[in-house]
């Protein structure tokens, strides 16, 4: 069942077109994320489904409900939707407890429904007998929490996260983001995720959704938009990519600076493959591919990023490999391209 | 939504308007009153020899002290934040002190210490005395802000200390600077008090006098509105002088990292610049006001002080809630983001800072009998402070505002809340200390408020203000020392409030200190 349906979706500021003709749908329990670079329009876009901002053309659905076209809107306090922004924004002047307890209106609950719920929640998120902290006399991954129990009590159809753990230290935000999106799982929720982290977006998403000036640019699994991106520009914002200039005959045969065959394709279109660093395998061995000169070593830690030059071709390629231990840099080495060609012509 | 936004944002901006109508008030009066009069009437009261000399003088007055004030102002507060002296905290505090002091209260002090006390200079040396604070404050709170980085990235350029100072730090404080002298020349323009104890004819002396003694309401309205243009184009002078606004980059965390200088002269010199200021500031007329009250404890019935106090606190109360009532319309339309007409209104706002309480009490006064019951009462008193005083309060009530961030008012919406439940649940508990201390620091300033009170009191009510300077008009001195040290007394509290560091956030203290000294 659809959760989510935005069709044809325009906002503008002004002048300025900030979403144009977007259309986006979202299956119950299913937590998608919004990638892109900032000014893409990805916040807009969430803002403009909790009801925060007025499109200009397009409408939203919750379910069958329509909740937005550019005429009649309804206000985000009838909408159901759970906004976690940014760094939370806990109410500065209400404890940990009325905070998370803010959204549950009298005339909806009685007061022991009220007080259990907010219990329910805060053991939920792992902080009972923080109940009566206020805000900042809790850490900024608590803070975070409180925030997602905020709205998570009013049981939302569907969940909005505003790059919920931008602000937070490298260390400690896989942690929570594993266990706030375990949690949402278990929950069941649909959740819309707002993130610039590529990483973040194909680890914790069942789709990911790719935004590019105000509109989607590709959607799909996150296997799928990395795997298979549909332009170079994407692939790049998945993850790192190697393009290389390319030729491909009339009889499909593609040839670059790394395909086995090394034979010129005669009669011909020009283009160039977008190749992942890690889909090439660099050895040692002579007569395994390519041969190269090993120029620079970047060490990572759990894998390194060599840069080597192309004997045949002056080509510099860029190949992620596990153990730096056995390369050094002045070596000559072989190099494969194992994984997929993936060949885009040049308009 | 749409509408509905539409709809309140309209009713804002006509409420907004009507204020703006309602504190424009006393200038349509005044242009009224000085239209009765012919052209040629006007032009003669303007050419008149009287007036120039009036008018030289004023202006006299306002180089000079706002002259002194840039420079020795500048000095004290650089001396107290980068030269190395002992108790720096303590020395701030009693430097700021004279604020709880008003002119009126300095002047009859120096004059019961030295009675042939007169004429220009002596009113600049007062004046620059109670004044001072303004520019020290301010500047002060500047060179707090400068980012240490780029002293030492000075440093490390090969820039001397002096080098550094002149290129780095002052043009960054240059803002300060402007707004400090625009805060003390304000304060002597409208300056009625000191000027006329120390028989200095200035633009409120002379409006002062044409209303009383010849009646003549009339030319009062054309000096009234001489004086008023003086301190728009003041107020526009300094709006061109303090160039172009730059971000300064707060400086996180290093706030006690800054190394004084620590030369034996330059500290020798810096405190005996800040004994000699707090000297004559604070030390000697506190020493007045008791010794005179020790002369004669019983020279003014306690049933009189009660009276006195109890009036001023009433009529002052009433003149901050009502400018606080009239200051929420366009404080909400201001944290709601900017547009022509927000801008249009904060600007009109300024022109209650242009109108010196004079002006306003000579306006309202000439229109007494039109305003049938209100005429007398303390009500229209308690108007005048609020027009008086909105653009302080509107400053306070707005950055009271600001504090609540529209996240906060977004996700309260996505949980359901409705806009009044918004603001009652959200906006008026966060943002309600911080209006609460504004309203407190309206009230305080209105208490000391002396010209408009003098003409607008209702007959036969006594404040503080005015028992203080009919006792010390006559040189009864001995009768205003219990009034002026209630008064003080009073005063300090919100003086001292000024100066303490406050447990906020620190990005909300950053601007405390500046926001503070915006009321005053």
């Amino acid at each position: 069942m659809t959760s989510l349906s935005v069709s044809h979706l325009t906002v503008k500021f002004g002048d300025r077109e900030i979403i144009s003709d977007l259309s986006l749908e979202l299956a119950e329990g299913e937590i998608a994320s919004l990638l892109g670079p900032s000014g893409c329009g990805k916040t807009t876009l969430l803002r403009a489904i909790a009801g925060l901002i007025q499109p200009n053309g397009g409408t939203i659905r919750f379910g069958s409900k329509l909740v937005g076209v550019s005429s009649v809107v309804l206000p985000p306090s009838k909408r159901g939707t759970g906004y976690v922004p940014q760094q939370g924004a806990l109410f500065p002047h209400l404890s940990v407890a009325k905070n998370i307890s803010f959204g549950l209106d009298r005339s909806q609950y009685s007061r022991n429904e009220i007080s259990q719920i907010t219990a329910e929640m805060i053991s939920l998120i792992g902080m009972n007998g923080l109940e009566e902290r206020m805000p900042y006399q809790i850490s900024g991954g608590q803070q975070m929490r409180v925030a997602l129990a905020r709205a998570l009590a009013i049981k939302p159809k569907l969940i909005l996260l505003d790059e919920p753990f931008a602000a937070l230290d490298a260390s400690f935000r896989d942690e929570l983001r594993t266990e706030v999106i375990g949690l949402l799982r278990s929950l069941g929720s649909t959740a819309l995720l707002v993130t610039h982290d590529r990483e973040e977006a194909l680890v914790s998403s069942d789709r990911v959704i790719l935004m590019r000036d105000g509109q989607v640019a590709q959607s799909g699994t996150p296997e799928e938009v990395y795997e298979a991106p549909n332009s170079a520009e994407i692939a790049a914002s998945t993850g790192d990519v190697l393009t290389l200039p390319a030729r491909k005959s009339t009889s499909g045969l593609i040839e670059y600076p790394l395909s086995a065959s090394g034979s010129s394709v005669g009669d011909s279109q020009s283009g160039y493959v977008v190749i992942r660093p890690e889909e090439i395998r660099v050895s040692k061995d002579a007569g395994k591919g390519q041969e190269g000169l090993l120029r620079h070593i970047d060490y990572y830690g759990h894998d390194a990023m060599l840069t080597i030059d192309l004997t045949s071709s002056h080509t510099i390629i860029r190949a992620r490999v596990a153990g730096p231990a056995e390369f050094s840099v002045g070596q000559t080495v072989y190099l494969e391209h194992l994984g997929p060609v993936r060949y885009f012509s040049l308009r | 939504m749409k509408t509905e936004r539409r709809l309140s944002s309209f009713g804002l901006k006509a409420l907004v308007a009507i204020v703006l109508v309602l504190i424009l008030q006393p200038l349509l009066y005044l242009v009224i009153r000085a239209s009765e009069k012919s052209s040629s009437q006007i032009l003669s009261l303007l050419t008149r020899e009287k007036t120039i000399e009036v008018l030289a003088l004023t202006l006299s007055l306002l180089v000079i002290v706002v002259f002194v004030n840039v420079l020795l102002g500048t000095a004290i507060a650089a001396g107290l934040h980068y030269v190395k002296i002992p108790y720096p905290r303590l020395f701030l505090v009693a430097t700021v002190l004279p604020l709880a002091i008003p002119s009126y209260v300095f002047t009859y002090t120096w004059i019961a210490l030295f009675p042939s006390m007169q004429g220009l200079w002596a009113a600049a040396f007062i004046l620059a005395l109670s004044t001072m604070p303004y520019m020290i404050l301010t500047v002060f709170t500047a060179f707090q802000k400068i980012d240490l980085a780029l002293i030492e990235v000075g440093r490390s350029l090969g820039l001397s200390k002096v080098a550094i100072f002149f290129r780095i730090i002052l043009p960054q404080v240059r803002r300060s600077i402007s707004a400090g002298a625009l805060l003390s020349g304000l304060y002597v323009l409208s300056d009625f008090g000191a000027v006329s104890l120390l028989n200095v004819e200035t633009l409120t002396v002379s409006i002062q006098n044409l209303f009383k003694s010849s009646y003549d309401r009339g030319a009062a309205s054309i000096i009234g509105i001489l004086l008023f243009l003086a301190a728009a184009v003041f107020i526009s002078f300094e709006t061109r002088l303090k160039g172009r606004d730059f971000e300064t980059r707060g400086n996180e965390g290093f706030q006690n990292s800054i190394r004084r200088i620590d030369r034996s002269a330059l500290s020798l010199l810096t405190l005996s610049v800040l004994a000699g200021y707090i000297f004559c500031a604070v030390a000697l007329p506190l020493y007045v006001l008791v010794s005179r009250f020790l002369a004669n404890p019983t020279a003014v019935a306690v049933t009189d002080l009660v009276t006195a106090a109890a009036s001023t606190v009433s009529v002052a109360a009433l003149g901050a809630i009502v400018a606080f009532a009239l200051s929420l319309p366009l404080a909400f339309l201001i944290s709601q983001g900017k547009g022509r007409f927000t801008t249009f209104s904060e600007k009109s706002i300024l022109i209650s800072h242009a109108l010196p309480g004079v002006v306003v009490g000579l306006a309202l006064v000439s229109f007494g009998s039109r305003l049938g019951g209100l005429y007398q009462s303390i009500y229209l008193l308690a108007f005048a402070y609020a027009v008086l005083f909105l653009a302080k309060s509107v400053a306070s009530t707005s950055t009271s505002l600001a504090l609540v961030s529209p996240q906060l008012k977004e996700v309260a919406a996505t949980l359901g809340k409705s806009r009044s439940k918004i603001a009652t649940e959200v906006v008026f508990p966060i943002a309600l200390p911080s209006m609460s201390l504004g309203v407190l620091l309206v009230f305080l300033t209105a208490m000391k408020e002396l010209p408009a009170t003098l003409m607008l009191r209702p007959t036969g009510m006594d404040t503080l203000a005015t028992q203080i300077w009919s006792a010390a008009s006559i040189s009864r001195f001995n009768e205003a020392a219990p009034y002026a040290l209630i008064l003080v007394a009073i005063a300090a509290i919100p003086t001292f409030i000024l100066t303490l560091p406050r447990t906020t956030s620190k990005e909300v203290r950053e601007n405390e200190i500046e926001k503070k000294v915006r009321f005053l």
